[in-house]
C-alpha cells in the first residue's frame, strides 16, 4: 500500500491495473464471491454519495436510507407495476430520489447541527412509514419482491459488470464534483460557515445542492440493489439502515474520497467473515463500532494516510536536517 | 363516536404516554447536562423490562415480588449507566455530535446481542401485580387499574423531578451544568462526578419505564428500537433538555397516536413525525424549551 502511494510510477500502473483486475475477476472467483462483490460496490456508492454531504459538506444526516429506499421503490414499482422498459425504470430511481431529495432537503437546510440532523432523521422515518403502511402501493411490510429484470441482467456475473460500469461512472462523477470548484465550496461551509457567507456564498443554497446530488446518487444505489436483489423491503429505509451508512463511512474515514469504499468492502466482509462463526455478529460489530469511534476516529483511511504522512514528514525533516 | 370512547381512548394513549415519558425524560436530563443524543437509552429500558421479567420470574413464590423489582431493576439499570459513562461516553464529550451519536450506536448493538445472549429471542410475560389486577370503571366502560396507576406514576415522577430540580441543591447544580459548565466547574463543583449522576439518573428512570411496561405489554427483543425514536419525538416536541417540555411532548404524543388512530389507522405513526418537522423548522427549542 505504501510501495503504491509512494511511487508515481507504481501509482500508474495501479490505475491501469485496477480496470483490468475488475473485468477479470469473474473468471477467477465464484458466484458467490461475485454477489458479494456486487453489494459491496452498491454500498460503496451509497456511502460515497452519503459522504458528499457529511464528509464533504460537513452535514450530518440521519436519514440517508429513506432517500436509497425512494429510488428502491421507484425502480420497483416502476418496473413491476407499470410495466415500463428497465432503463427508464433504472433512471427514474435517481430521478425520484433528486426530485425527494429537493423538497426534503429544502425544508431541512433551514437547520444546522443536530436540528438538521434530527430533521433529515424525521423525514426518513416518514419515507418508511408510507412505505410500511401503504400496501396498495409498497407492498407494506411484504415489500415488493419478484421484480422483473431483462434476461441478459439475471445471470450474476452479467449484473456484476452492469454494477460495475455504472458505480465506476457514478463514483467518477462524485470524485469530479467533490474536486471541482463546487466542491471546493461544500468544504469551505464544512470548514467555516459564517466566513464562507462573507464571501459572497449563499450557503444554504449550497447545502441544498449537496443535498439534491446526494440524495440522486443515493437514489441511484438503491436503484441497483434493487435490481440487484429483485425485492425491496421497507427495512431499506429504516433508521437502522441509515446508520449503517453512517457506520461504513466513519469505517473507511469521512475526509477522504475512499474512504467510504474502503469502508463498504471492510464492512461487508468482515459481517460475512463474523457471522459465518457466530450468530451474534452484531455484538461484534457494536465492538468494532465503539472501538472505532474511541481510538480510530479518521477511520482506515484516516489512519493509514497519517501514518503515510508522517512517515514521509519524519523523511522530508531527516532531509532537511542533512542538507543544513 | 361517544364521549365514553373518546375518554377511554384518552387515558390508554396517556398510560402509553407516561411510559415513554419516564424514558424521554432521562434522554432530556441527559441530553442537556451532557449534550448527548443517546441513542442507547431504548436498549437500558428493555434492559430494565428483561431485569423484571427475570426478577418476577425467578421469585415469583414471594409475596409482593413485583413491588421489590420496581426498586431493584432501576437500580440495577442505573449501575449499568454508571459504567457505561465511566468506561466509554466520558471519552467522547469533546467528539462532535456524529460520534457521540454512532457510539451510541454501538452500545445499542452490544446492548441488544447482549440480551439476546441472557434471554433469548421468546416473548416473555409479565402478570399484572396485586392490587391493580382488576379494572376501574370509567363513564361505564372498564379501563385497567394498572393503566391509571402508570399514568399516576408519570405524573408523580414528573412533579418529584421537578422539585428535585427546583429545589434541592443536588437539582440546582445539574441546572447549573446545563447552562455553562465551565463556570460550574471553576465553581469548585466536581463536574465528571454530576455526569456520571446526570446519567445514572437517566438511565434510573429507564429502568423504571422498563419495570413499569411488562405487565402491560411483553418483555421481548426489539423493544430498544421501539420506544427510542419515539422518545426522539418527544424530546424535540417539547425541547431538547427540558424536563416539562419531555412531559407535555409524552402527552401530546400519546393522544396524537391515540387519536391519530382514528384518523388515518395507517398513518399514525407518522403524525408524530410531522410534528416533529414542524416543531424544529419552526420552533426549533420546542414548546418548552428556550431559544439559544
Amino acid at each position: 500500500m505504501k510501495e503504491f502511494l509512494k511511487a508515481d510510477g507504481k501509482r500508474r500502473r495501479l490505475w491501469f491495473g485496477a480496470p483490468v483486475v475488475f473485468v477479470l475477476l469473474p473468471i477467477f472467483i465464484g458466484e458467490g464471491w461475485l454477489s458479494l462483490f456486487t453489494e459491496m460496490m452498491i454500498l460503496a456508492l451509497a456511502a460515497c454519495a452519503l459522504n458528499l454531504m457529511l464528509g464533504y459538506a460537513g452535514m450530518v444526516s440521519f436519514g440517508p436510507a429513506g432517500l436509497y429506499a425512494v429510488g428502491a421503490y421507484a425502480t420497483a414499482i416502476f418496473l413491476k407495476k407499470a410495466g415500463l422498459p428497465f432503463v427508464l425504470a433504472m433512471a427514474a430511481g435517481p430521478v425520484a430520489a433528486g426530485i425527494v431529495g429537493a423538497v426534503v432537503g429544502w425544508l431541512c437546510v433551514r437547520r444546522t447541527a443536530v436540528y438538521f440532523a434530527l430533521l433529515t432523521l424525521a423525514f426518513a422515518q416518514i419515507i418508511w412509514t408510507i412505505v410500511f403502511e401503504w400496501y396498495g402501493f409498497t407492498g407494506g411490510d411484504n415489500g415488493i419482491v419478484g421484480i422483473p429484470v431483462p434476461a441478459f441482467l439475471m445471470s450474476i456475473t452479467h449484473y456484476y459488470y452492469f454494477t460495475l460500469v455504472l458505480v465506476v461512472t457514478a463514483l467518477t462523477l462524485l470524485w469530479r464534483i467533490g474536486n471541482s470548484p463546487f466542491g471546493k465550496i461544500l468544504q469551505a461551509i464544512r470548514e467555516n460557515p459564517g466566513r464562507t457567507e462573507f464571501v459572497g456564498i449563499h450557503v444554504r443554497r449550497y447545502q441544498l445542492y449537496a443535498f439534491i446530488l446526494s440524495s440522486a446518487f443515493l437514489g441511484l444505489a438503491g436503484s441497483l440493489f434493487c435490481a440487484f436483489s429483485r425485492s425491496v423491503f421497507p427495512g431499506y429505509a429504516h433508521w437502522i439502515k441509515s446508520t449503517d451508512m453512517l457506520v461504513v463511512c466513519l469505517l473507511g474515514g469521512i475526509h477522504n474520497f475512499a474512504g467510504p469504499i474502503v469502508g463498504s468492502v471492510v464492512y461487508l466482509y468482515v459481517s460475512k467473515l463474523i457471522s459465518s462463526y457466530t450468530m451474534y455478529w452484531m455484538l461484534f460489530l457494536g465492538i468494532i463500532v465503539v472501538l472505532l469511534v474511541l481510538y480510530m476516529r479518521g477511520g482506515i483511511m484516516g489512519y493509514l494516510s497519517e501514518k503515510f504522512l508522517s512517515e514521509r514528514g519524519e523523511l522530508q525533516e531527516k532531509g532537511a536536517g542533512e542538507k543544513a | 363516536m361517544t364521549i365514553q370512547v373518546l375518554a377511554w381512548q384518552a387515558l390508554s394513549g396517556l398510560s402509553v404516554g407516561m411510559v415513554l415519558f419516564l424514558i424521554a425524560a432521562g434522554l432530556s436530563i441527559i441530553f442537556g447536562a451532557l449534550n448527548v443524543l443517546n441513542l442507547a437509552h431504548g436498549s437500558i429500558y428493555m434492559v430494565g423490562a428483561f431485569i423484571c421479567y427475570s426478577l418476577t420470574s425467578t421469585f415469583a413464590h414471594l409475596a409482593g415480588v413485583f413491588w421489590w423489582t420496581l426498586i431493584l431493576a432501576p437500580i440495577a439499570t442505573a449501575l449499568l449507566g454508571g459504567l457505561i459513562e465511566i468506561v466509554l461516553l466520558r471519552r467522547i464529550y469533546a467528539q462532535e455530535m456524529l460520534y457521540q451519536y454512532i457510539l451510541t450506536f454501538g452500545l445499542i448493538l452490544i446492548l441488544g446481542e447482549l440480551c439476546k445472549l441472557v434471554w433469548g429471542v421468546g416473548y416473555n410475560t409479565v402478570a399484572v401485580p396485586w392490587p391493580l389486577t382488576g379494572s376501574v370503571s370509567i363513564m361505564a366502560l372498564p379501563f385497567p387499574a394498572y393503566n391509571l396507576f402508570l399514568i399516576g406514576c408519570g405524573i408523580a415522577v414528573f412533579v418529584g423531578l421537578w422539585a428535585f430540580m427546583r429545589y434541592t441543591g443536588l437539582g440546582q447544580i445539574i441546572r447549573a451544568v446545563t447552562h455553562n459548565r465551565e463556570m460550574v466547574n471553576a465553581l469548585g463543583i466536581n463536574v465528571p462526578r454530576v455526569y456520571t449522576g446526570v446519567f445514572m439518573l437517566g438511565c434510573w428512570l429507564a429502568g423504571l419505564a422498563g419495570t413499569l411496561m411488562p405487565p402491560m405489554s411483553v418483555v421481548a427483543l426489539g423493544a430498544d428500537m421501539e420506544v427510542i425514536i419515539g422518545c426522539f419525538v418527544i424530546v424535540v416536541i417539547g425541547g431538547l433538555g427540558s424536563l416539562p417540555g419531555a412531559f407535555i411532548g409524552s402527552v401530546i404524543l400519546g393522544l396524537l397516536t391515540a387519536f391519530g388512530i382514528f384518523v388515518a389507522p395507517r398513518l399514525a405513526v407518522a403524525f408524530g413525525f410531522i410534528l416533529m418537522i414542524i416543531i424544529l423548522l419552526v420552533r426549533p427549542w420546542g414548546l418548552m424549551g428556550k431559544p439559544e
